[in-house]
């Protein structure tokens, strides 16, 4: 892993000051939703190869939750954001 | 607020033998407050500060951000319960105050090798031309997470949490050996 991780708030920091939790998962699926799609949801991940999105969060330091891209093939991080910037309107 | 009185104990065994050499000095401040102060997420520092000299100009306007809408507010002299509860039911509508004073300590690293200590620590750079007087860093140290301000030139504060402090200072003396004298 990249061992420099730009926090929008404390700016750059080891990647020992973070946790990281893991994928973006896609939107949450509606309550009524099919049992194969909640399935999906809850329990099957991608292991993508090259640019990957996950929660990383800054335990070390703002104890804020990010959302970091990052390349599982050359390890280089780029966007990293604050995760309450991906809250929309319409998703519940 | 608080539902019984608190005893302000100094964490340290012994307060005062702080590794004193030519270069660096450790020294615990054992006196004054520090509440952490919650604003929302619209929250900025200017109108903390503002409302903090009108509520408060007693205290000063020492704050330092942890976090977006985070601050921990610290000063020189002790505050009592009725103050603190006047300074909160003034800020109500915008910040909300938390003693935190028996919670975190705060001790000052000093000294022309302070930097060289720090760094061995810590990976915020401290250069002087990147974290400038009155900057703070919430960070680790080792594995011990604190709060880094630089107070001084060559001066840092350390605010680390109470159950941490002893460690904290046994791995700063650590740290500093190579400059102790005798
Ligand atoms: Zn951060």
């Amino acid at each position: 892993m990249s061992s420099l991780v730009k926090c929008p708030h404390c700016g750059l920091r080891p990647k020992e000051e973070f946790t990281v939790r893991g994928e973006v998962a896609t939107p949450r699926p509606d309550a009524g939703a099919e049992e194969a799609v909640w399935f999906d949801h809850v329990y099957l991940r991608d292991n993508p190869r090259g640019e990957h999105r996950e929660y990383w969060h800054h335990s070390g330091g703002c104890r804020r939750w990010l959302v970091l891209s990052r390349n599982t093939l050359t390890h280089e991080t780029s966007e990293v954001v604050d995760a309450s910037t991906l809250k929309t309107g319409g998703a519940a | 607020m608080r539902d019984y009185p608190l005893n302000n104990r100094c964490a340290f065994p012994h307060p005062d033998a702080s590794g004193a050499g030519a270069s660096i000095n450790l020294a615990p401040v054992k006196d004054g407050f520090v509440f952490h102060v919650l604003g929302d997420a619209k929250s900025d520092e200017a109108a903390l500060r503002q409302a903090l000299a009108k509520v408060a100009p007693e205290l000063g306007d020492d704050v330092r951000k942890s976090s977006p809408g985070q601050w921990f507010w610290v000063g020189s002299i002790a505050v009592s319960d009725v103050r603190l509860a006047e300074i909160q039911a003034a800020l109500t509508d915008t910040f909300a105050l938390v003693d935190q004073t028996h919670g975190r300590l705060r001790m000052v690293l000093s000294g022309p090798s302070s930097r060289t200590v720090l760094a061995k620590g810590t990976m915020v750079d401290l250069s002087t031309d990147l974290f400038a007087i009155g900057q703070s860093a919430m960070s680790q140290i080792g594995h011990i997470g604190a709060m880094i301000t630089r107070v001084e030139d060559d001066s840092f504060e350390l605010i680390v949490l109470r159950s941490f402090a002893g460690s904290l200072w046994d791995e700063l003396q650590h740290m500093a050996a190579e400059f102790l004298t005798g």
